[in-house]
């Protein structure tokens, strides 16, 4: 494939995305980043989104099924935020030290959730039901079901994300180190050696059992930072989410999901999943544009019917391509 | 062999659990076993609430609080009016609203009293159901009172001179909250869709599932307005600061949702929630200027109703219906007048204690002594 | 000896779920009388309780032997039953009203199953899409149309003959055994499960998927249908929340009643009338065991971690040496 012709496939979405939607907020006297606040939250947005989706992809591309994301998401912030806020009382340095502590119990949520999959050995999106029930039932029990407030609401957190750097710099960072992780090191050809043919790649020597606890900790600590930034620009976390309440977190990365790994196939993966959250973030930030016209219901039907469209693109690509190729040669003729 | 040995242990469990069961240490049967519904286990309110009656009437009368899980639906609500039944309650306080309708008629079904605490029947249902045998009535902002908190809300600010603000409409079509939300309206003295009466504007917001900017007018403009909470929801806070409105008028949880923004931004701002700590701070270090609010102890006459009904004085209106007594928001602008209201209804010292309570407690009690304490509260 | 043994052991493991079950339903009625709460109540509760989901989750059964799985079923059962209302509200028509319940139900069903095997993409990505159309639209008539009830409702005497347990165990037992006979005595139940077991195999023995998968989305039709009458039964009235936590516990259900989420071989048909009953039964030994609203979330950690361990034991003999995907 040519550099250009990567170029263009790899910027393509993304751009068009992006015409597109300023087009419609034009058409309505409005741009889709109206200030510098906007911005900031386009990114803030677009991080979260991006770590989400590269959490959700880790394990599901090879076959495991994980609803636990949102839940460990939650509960490590609810941990970082309760750790942070004893040690520091919502002082200076608060959100560093909450980042910090949030990566570090998402990690071991992540551990934990990887020990149950390996040790039990039944399939992963079953682990994942158990698992999600535990962790949820564990942050309403720290949390007494409340929403956590006062420990996320500081001067520290809200400087966090009141710039678009902080956000900038942990995307630079993660697709950086997925990247190398999983592209570069003897882990990643494992992970990628499993993920393409799990019974050949066992018998060529390649202990599944540490990869897949691997991910599950990657995964978590993903998530934790998801979680960390969601408290920060939510300005609180909800502790009462009992019966899989946690699970929509999930459902979201779906589509940035099959975006991502189109964009791929012209350039690297992870880079598909940055610029496929672009796109869903700014389609967010022109749904805050319209939320007077559109309601939560609307945007609900919109993203299912964007991810159903998507999929049927990606799924009949040859075929639309020969459609189309038939008629063009036709027409010439 | 393994296997063997997880089972066995786990029918070991079983048998350990049961044994559980036989031993489980029962406290001694209270004279009166109330069922509590609740939809939300986790609100300030709600905890404020549940403390009142399992610290305070616990403990001053002979009397047992069971509550459920939060319930989601109506099917959870009647199953759990059943399971309270099976639990030997006598009465079932309401704080759930899925579908008042059957609680009503499962409580009657069974013979339990019923009472509602938070959220009232509106008119149509209230007529359908006064006559019910079990029914012992209902104290609690009406939909009326909802719209008139609203309107307080908004005179509050165009009293004080405001020609802009910016509401949050929080979960509309929740109809308490289209209720406050046109009541604001009425109150800054514009109009909906060009009317200002309850019936035409609260019918408009239901239609259009939100209320529309573009169909407020008068003196005061609507130059904002966001509802619900989501992955938008920052994005629009952003968006509403960034049009300096004089004011942030919520008609509920904007004091969870946005009290640090709004106090970053410096923009005034107004909610209808509870007397809590953190809206305490809100209201004195914070840019909360307006808060209407139900305090924890506003529950006890609707105590009082179920005691008396269970009793054998079951209180009827002039008529031979099920009372309906609307309670009104208490309204703070200050710290000090927060203060009244917080510290007054704290701990052992509620509004409604016990020597109140004792006045509309009793066999003698009628339909006009629990009016009288209700209104003056 | 050994043989014998390890047949005695296989037996039990299949025994498993119909004996946690036992032991579930032992254990509950124990804690009811230990604590001395009326049995006769509680059974009816727990029965109507899990009827709802028995029924949604036996549907879908037909759908997890496929290897594949609906998430939107929960979405699918509100819908059905908010079309149902506004169609008895506009024609107080009962016969109508079940008609436009049922067909609503298997038209949301088959929807996703078209779509995915017309256009090739996977059936559990039309069911996410499917839960958020769903919810959505449902949310937006009931709200719209319920103002400031909340929700919208028929009127109760129409259904109150029919809330009883004679009523609805002739249904559930009607459709299990309807369910039964296509699952077991029929060439689609068998086919279903190799498709399940060996997708690419049973497609080289001519085996149409779409063919399978339309049946299999219909059965699950039937099932939101019927789940959705049931849930008018109990309560006549519908709200956005309606039928809510179905989706989820249809996944919890199946696997509990002892059969795999990947489909296939070992699926069967009654693991949903076991493992709906069993957990629900489980869910409200734990309310009795520990009361007090602290013990939320202590409740559903150790349902978990119940419902964990009874996985590990059902799925002892499948076990492979290479992690489950």
């Amino acid at each position: 494939m040519s550099i250009r012709r990567k170029v263009i496939g790899t910027l393509a979405i993304p751009v068009i995305v992006g015409v597109i939607l300023e087009a419609i907020c034009l058409a309505h006297g409005q741009n889709v980043i109206t200030n510098m606040k906007s911005f900031n939250n386009f990114v803030v947005y677009t991080a979260i989104v991006m770590i989400t989706t590269m959490a959700l992809s880790i394990n599901l591309n090879s076959g495991r099924f994980d609803f636990s994301l949102g839940s460990m998401a939650a509960l490590s912030a609810v941990i970082g935020a309760k750790i942070s806020y004893a040690l520091l009382g919502g002082g200076s340095g608060s959100a560093y030290l909450m980042l910090a502590i949030t990566i570090a119990s998402g990690a071991l949520l992540g551990l934990a959730s990887g020990c149950v999959y390996v040790i039990l050995r039944i399939p992963p999106i079953i682990t994942s039901l158990g698992v999600t029930l535990i962790y949820e039932g564990v942050l309403y029990t720290i949390t007494g079901g409340k929403y956590v407030m006062t420990e996320v609401q500081n001067v520290s957190m809200s400087g966090f994300v009141g710039t678009w750097i902080h956000a900038a710099v942990l995307i630079l960072l993660i697709v950086v180190f997925v990247i190398f992780l999983f592209d570069h090191t003897r882990f990643g050809y494992n992970y990628n050696a499993l993920r393409s043919g799990q019974k050949v790649a066992v018998n060529t020597g390649i202990r599944e059992v540490p990869n897949a606890v691997g991910c599950y900790v990657v995964c978590g600590a993903l998530m934790g930072i998801v979680g960390f930034l969601n408290a920060a620009r939510n300005t609180n976390i909800n502790g009462g989410q009992l019966n899989f309440g946690s699970i929509a977190i999930m459902f979201t990365a779906f589509l940035p999901m099959f975006i991502g790994s189109y964009i791929g196939r012209f350039s690297n993966d992870k880079l598909g999943y940055l610029l496929a959250a672009v796109c869903m973030s700014l389609l967010n930030s022109t749904f805050a544009v319209f939320s007077n016209s559109i309601t939560a219901s609307v945007q609900s039907i919109i993203n299912a019917v964007l991810l159903v469209v998507f999929l049927i693109y990606l799924n009949n690509e040859d075929l639309l391509t020969r459609l189309f190729v038939t008629r063009g040669k036709q027409a010439g003729a | 062999m393994k296997n063997n040995r997880l089972f066995k242990a786990i029918m070991i469990g079983g048998v350990l659990a049961g044994a559980m069961a036989f031993t489980s240490v029962q406290a001694a049967a209270a004279d009166l076993k109330i069922g509590v519904l609740v939809a939300d286990v986790s609100g300030e309110e709600a905890q404020g609430f549940r403390a009142y009656y399992e610290n305070y009437i616990a403990d001053n009368y002979d009397v047992e609080f069971v509550y459920t899980d939060a319930l989601e639906d109506a099917a959870g609500e009647k199953a759990a009016i059943e399971k309270f039944v099976s639990q030997g309650c006598q009465a079932i306080i309401s704080l759930s609203s899925s579908d008042r309708a059957t609680q009503l008629d499962t409580c009657e079904e069974y013979g339990v009293y019923y009472a509602i605490a938070s959220g009232v029947l509106d008119d149509e249902l209230f007529e359908a159901y006064k006559g019910y045998e079990y029914f012992a009535g209902q104290v609690g902002p009406s939909n009326a009172t909802e719209f008139e908190a609203g309107v307080k809300m908004g005179e509050f600010f165009k009293e004080q001179g405001v020609t802009s603000v910016a509401m949050y409409g929080a979960f509309i079509p929740n109809p308490m909250h289209v209720f406050r939300a046109a009541g604001v309206i009425a109150g800054l003295g514009d109009t909906y869709g060009g009317t200002n009466d309850m019936g035409g504007m609260i019918g408009q917001i239901f239609a259009d599932q939100k209320v529309d900017p573009a169909k407020v007018e008068g003196d005061v403009e609507l130059c904002a307005y966001l509802q619900g909470y989501g992955d938008t929801t920052t994005d629009e806070i952003n968006a509403v600061v960034a049009k300096e409105p004089e004011a942030f008028l919520s008609v509920g949880m904007a004091t969870t949702f946005f009290t640090q923004i709004l106090n970053e931004a410096g923009i005034p701002f107004a909610d209808i929630d509870s007397f809590t700590e953190a809206n305490g701070a809100a209201i004195k270090e914070g840019q909360l200027v307006y808060l209407a609010g139900k305090y924890s102890s506003s529950i006890g006459p609707v105590f009082a109703l179920i005691k008396n009904a269970v009793d054998g004085n079951v209180i009827r209106d002039e008529e031979g219906n099920a009372p309906s007594f609307s309670q009104g928001y208490l309204v703070a602008t200050d710290g000090a007048s927060f203060d009244e209201y917080y510290v007054a209804d704290n701990g052992d010292t509620p509004i409604y204690d016990k020597e109140t309570l004792d006045t509309i407690i009793g066999e003698d009690v009628t339909y006009d002594d629990v009016k009288a304490l209700v209104e003056a509260n | 000896m050994e043989a014998g043994s390890e047949k005695t052991k296989q037996l039990l493991i299949t025994l498993l779920p119909v004996l946690a079950l036992a032991v579930l339903f032992i254990l509950f009625c124990t804690f009811v009388k230990a604590k001395g709460y009326r049995l006769d109540i509680y059974l009816k509760t727990i029965f109507n309780q899990g009827v709802v989901l028995a029924v949604v989750a036996t549907g879908a059964i037909f759908i997890y032997t496929l290897g594949s799985f609906d998430i939107s079923l929960g979405a699918a059962t509100l819908f059905a039953a908010t079309v149902g209302v506004l169609t008895y509200n506009a024609t107080e028509n009962f016969p109508l009203m079940i008609l436009a319940i049922f067909g609503t139900a298997v038209a949301c069903s088959l929807f996703s199953s078209i779509l995915a095997s017309a256009f090739h993409i996977p059936a559990f990505v039309t069911t996410v899409a499917m839960l958020s159309v769903l919810s959505a639209v449902s949310a937006q008539i009931i709200t719209t149309k319920g103002g400031a009830l909340g929700g919208i409702g028929i009127p109760k005497t129409l259904v109150k003959p029919l809330d009883n347990p004679p009523f609805k165990i002739t249904l559930l037992a009607i459709f299990f055994l309807v369910c039964f006979f296509v699952f077991q005595l029929t060439k689609i139940g068998r086919r279903q499960k190799f498709i399940g077991g060996n997708p690419v195999c049973a497609r080289l023995t001519g085996i149409p998927y779409n063919k399978y998968a339309i049946i299999a989305f219909t059965m699950a039709g039937i099932g939101v249908g019927l789940g959705a009458f049931l849930t008018l039964v109990y309560t006549p009235s519908v709200t956005t929340t309606t039928a809510s936590g179905i989706g989820m516990n249809i996944f919890v259900a199946i696997v509990f009643g002892g059969m795999p989420i990947s489909g296939g071989a070992r699926s069967r048909i009654h693991a949903a009338l076991i493992g709906g009953f069993s957990y629900i039964l489980l869910n409200n030994i734990l309310e009795l065991a520990l009361e007090g609203s602290s013990a939320y979330g202590i409740t559903q950690i150790v349902s978990a971690v119940f419902f964990l361990a009874v996985v590990c034991v059902t799925s002892m003999n499948y076990r492979t040496d290479l992690l489950p995907r």
